[in-house]
């Protein structure tokens, strides 16, 4: 069984990509942000009990929906361990999942006092 | 212009709906397939879309494949898009019905000049469907007065005559033709006597009901077919048709130009199964009667003037001033 090798090459948060992404407009990105507090830990709480109980399809599903908003907003370490998650729930590739998982979960923890910190400094 | 996207992802669709509202769209959402294709299928639903490829209830290329069946009547631009990036995810969206896709997270330079690419392909749609509607209408209606021409207004008469025979039900043909039109001609000119044929052709149009049909017989005869009006409302509906005619004069370039009309009527009630030719002959006969009673009137066919299964003399034609 291989770890899942976090991928340092790329960047935690790209936020130059993306403010060209929102065209600099800074009121979009706190908007997206706050959607992505809101929403992020119901996804992964979904991919969780997916993993727990080896549901591969809801595993493919809920990783998917992860990755689309991460890459969205540019946090593309986070986005890539959850496209390795995608693709084991595609594969219905059960070894490494949960290890998976927690690197993840580690991703996006990271990330939250970044967005915290951001969305602090957009409401004064 | 407006353009719909469906994404699951709430955070995606505010992003590409900023984006897009920015660029000069009315946008409008939908948060799975099933909805986005509901809007699309609309006749005034949205002609250009973006469409995520994984979707709850119906995915993109089965949104595609939806309204390719199902919208016929104008083109939707639709853009899939994908995180897929393998030649088979590719050929699948393409073959499924979508014209373009687009790899998430999308660049906002690109997925503009897309959407750029997309409304152009529609407006040379728009041109192509607006061509077509016009050598459509060229074809079938008379080019002075907008009318149905001669080959349309025989066409409806024999679908109609089929129609009643069926069904049992009744009909009524009016030929009417404009008295003493040359002289209109030879004193006003052939301008003036167009202009005359246009208001004649208006004011028809107004007479009848939205169903009946009304059409340019030949230069100044025009037959109007009355479904479902049976003999006894015929020759009232006729007397009505021709007093809109002479109630007023027409007011043309070179003033007012008094005109009268006579008319020649068949109901359905009196003939049995005849060939069409065989009914234009009795109403034309019925027409002369007009004619020869002075004209500005209207004078009902009598059906046994022909023995059935015989074409009827050619006595309508020679010699006779209209």
């Amino acid at each position: 069984m291989q770890k899942p090798v976090q991928n340092m090459t790329a960047p935690a948060f790209n936020f130059a990509n993306l403010l060209d992404r929102v065209e600099n407009d800074r009121e979009l990105l706190r908007d997206l942000l706050a959607i992505f507090k809101q929403d992020s830990p119901r996804h992964l709480l979904s991919l969780k009990e997916a993993v727990l109980h080896s549901e591969m399809k809801q595993v493919q599903a809920s990783s998917h929906t992860l990755k689309g908003m991460l890459s969205n907003l540019s946090m593309d370490r986070a986005a890539d361990a959850a496209a390795n998650l995608e693709q084991m729930g595609r594969h219905e590739e059960r070894a490494g999942l949960k290890d998976a998982l927690t690197l993840l979960e580690q991703e996006v923890a990271d990330l939250m006092p970044m967005v915290d910190s951001y969305l602090q400094r957009a409401r004064r | 212009m407006n353009i719909l996207i469906a994404d699951d992802d709430r955070l995606s669709r505010k992003l590409l709906e900023k984006i897009l509202q920015r660029a000069g769209y009315d946008v409008i959402t939908a948060e799975n397939g099933r909805q986005a294709a509901e809007q699309l299928c609309r006749p005034d639903g949205p002609r250009l879309a973006l469409l995520d490829w994984m979707m709850p209830e119906l995915d993109g290329p089965g949104v595609c494949r939806e309204v390719r069946r199902l919208r016929n009547l104008s083109y939707v631009h639709m853009i899939l898009l994908t995180s897929k990036e393998s030649k088979q995810d590719v050929v699948q969206g393409l073959q499924s019905g979508a014209d373009d896709y687009l790899i998430k997270p999308c660049d906002p330079e690109e997925l503009k000049a897309r959407l750029r690419t997309g409304q152009r392909i529609l407006q040379l749609e728009d041109k192509l469907v607006e061509a077509r509607e016009d050598m459509r209408f060229n074809a079938t209606h008379d080019t002075l007065t907008g009318l149905f021409n001669r080959g349309v207004i025989l066409d409806l008469l024999g679908r109609e005559l089929v129609r009643i025979q069926r069904e049992q039900g009744c009909t009524s043909i009016l030929m009417g033709d404009v008295d003493y039109f040359k002289k209109v001609n030879d004193t006003y000119g052939h301008m003036v006597g167009d202009e005359v044929l246009e208001e004649i052709a208006r004011r028809l149009l107004a007479s009848v009901r939205s169903y009946d049909f009304v059409g340019r017989y030949g230069g100044e005869e025009f037959l109007i077919v009355l479904n479902s009006c049976n003999a006894s409302f015929a020759l009232a509906r006729a007397e009505e048709i021709r007093k809109s005619i002479a109630q007023d004069p027409v007011q043309t370039s070179r003033g007012l130009v008094a005109v009268t009309m006579s008319f020649g009527v068949l109901s359905s009630k009196d003939w049995e199964a005849r060939p069409l030719e065989h009914l234009l002959r009795e109403t034309d006969v019925a027409l002369y009667a007009a004619k020869a009673a002075g004209r500005n009137c209207c004078k009902v066919a009598k059906c046994d003037s022909f023995p059935q299964g015989s074409l009827a003399p050619q006595q309508a034609s020679p010699g006779r001033a209209r």
